[in-house]
């Protein structure tokens, strides 16, 4: 600092800097799609960052990305197709599994066994399927269905407690499709996903 | 302050409801763009640069050691964030004349130059043609209101060293705006 800047200089230095800052003192605001933009980036990133440990993370409820332009009729139409086959009854148990309708009765399980369901989905084009839902906290990545030995078509075995499951597809990690041959439960942002229920009887419907 | 606190909606983060970080956003997004669009004297650079800042903080949130002082531990990364930007940021198409004392912007004919702001044009050209640390210490202490002690705590510049870097800005300023001023 200089010796000669004594008080008399720092006054009319603060003075002559009301002046100019008064003008930059006025308010700014953020565009309005500041916070929609942020969040997107957020939701990209933050599943990854921060696992959810809530049964349904937000990015699932928020996020619009996986949104399903087909449904049932056209996955039907464009050839995908899913069969949910029930496992022998206990997990570890040797598996014995049939192909099911939409409404799947297996024989009766203790209400307290886990049970292993297979998941089968039918889609020649796709490059890659998650199966995404309430059991793996819908977290991408945590089961990826494997092709199976007929073309075009992917399975992936997964152990489920008794009780109400939803759950849903991710085609080529992008495209979310739920199962059109299972009953539909929709969000409050309109995102569909599939309902299964695991207990006495198994059964998508 | 209504709703959860900061520290609430960072736990609520850090526990994987990433939603929560919204409400940071909404909290502090126009508490932090002054200082940037003032900074950059750009809308655009300071979004971007405020975006930028947002997502180091959320992608450091466990490093923010005193959630409850979120506000002040973000600030410091939106002014580092300002840094990098306007060390990267074209240099704005500004130039003096010194025989009128007039600030000018060098536009090309017909075209809206970027980072037009409300407040009195020349005192923001004049302000960007400041180095970009005594504009950094001009605002944090004159439009931002900070102490001394407050702008080093967020900057790691000593008190003695930022006092100069003000004293600096204002002959800067003063010498620009002379003839708007009078000063």
């Amino acid at each position: 600092m200089p010796e000669n800047y004594d008080e008399k200089a720092m006054d009319k230095d603060a003075q002559f800097a009301e002046r100019v800052a008064g003008p930059l003192r006025a308010a700014e605001h953020v565009h309005p799609s500041f916070e929609k933009r942020v969040m997107e980036k957020v939701y990209a990133e933050g599943p990854l960052l921060y696992p959810a440990t809530v049964s349904r993370p937000s990015w699932w409820r928020r996020e619009r990305v996986f949104r399903i332009s087909p449904l049932a009729g056209l996955a039907l139409a464009a050839g995908i197709g899913t069969i949910i086959v029930l496992s022998g009854v206990a997990l570890g148990s040797r598996l014995s599994t049939r192909p099911t309708a939409a409404a799947q009765t297996a024989s009766a399980p203790r209400a307290d066994t886990v049970q292993l369901v297979r998941f089968v989905f039918v889609e020649p084009s796709a490059a890659s399927v998650e199966l995404v839902g309430d059991f793996n906290e819908w977290t991408r990545g945590t089961t990826r269905l494997q092709r199976s030995g007929a073309p075009g078509v992917w399975v992936a075995s997964v152990p489920l407690s008794p009780g109400r499951h939803e759950y849903a597809f991710i085609i080529n990690g992008s495209r979310w499709v739920a199962d059109p041959l299972a009953v539909k439960s929709t969000d409050d942002f309109g995102t569909e996903s599939s309902v299964i229920r695991v207990g006495a009887a198994v059964s998508t419907t | 302050m209504t709703g959860p606190s900061d520290s609430e909606l960072i736990a609520a983060v850090l526990a994987g409801d990433i939603d929560s970080f919204s409400g940071l956003v909404r909290r502090y997004q126009d508490t932090c763009v002054r200082f940037a669009v003032r900074m950059l004297g750009s809308r655009v650079d300071a979004d971007d640069a405020l975006q930028s800042a947002f997502m180091r903080a959320f992608r450091n949130l466990r490093n923010c050691r005193e959630p409850e002082r979120f506000g002040g531990w973000l600030y410091q990364i939106v002014i580092n964030e300002c840094k990098t930007y306007a060390t990267r940021q074209r240099r704005r198409e500004l130039r003096f004349t010194p025989a009128t004392n007039v600030i000018e912007r060098a536009v090309a004919p017909g075209s809206e130059p970027e980072g037009d702001t409300d407040v009195g044009g020349h005192i923001e050209y004049a302000l960007g043609m400041l180095p970009a640390e005594q504009r950094e210490a001009f605002l944090l202490k004159h439009v931002e209101e900070l102490t001394y002690d407050e702008m080093s705590a967020m900057t790691g510049v000593s008190v003695p060293a930022l006092k100069m870097r003000v004293k600096r800005a204002c002959d800067g300023l003063r010498d620009l705006l002379e003839g708007v001023y009078h000063a």
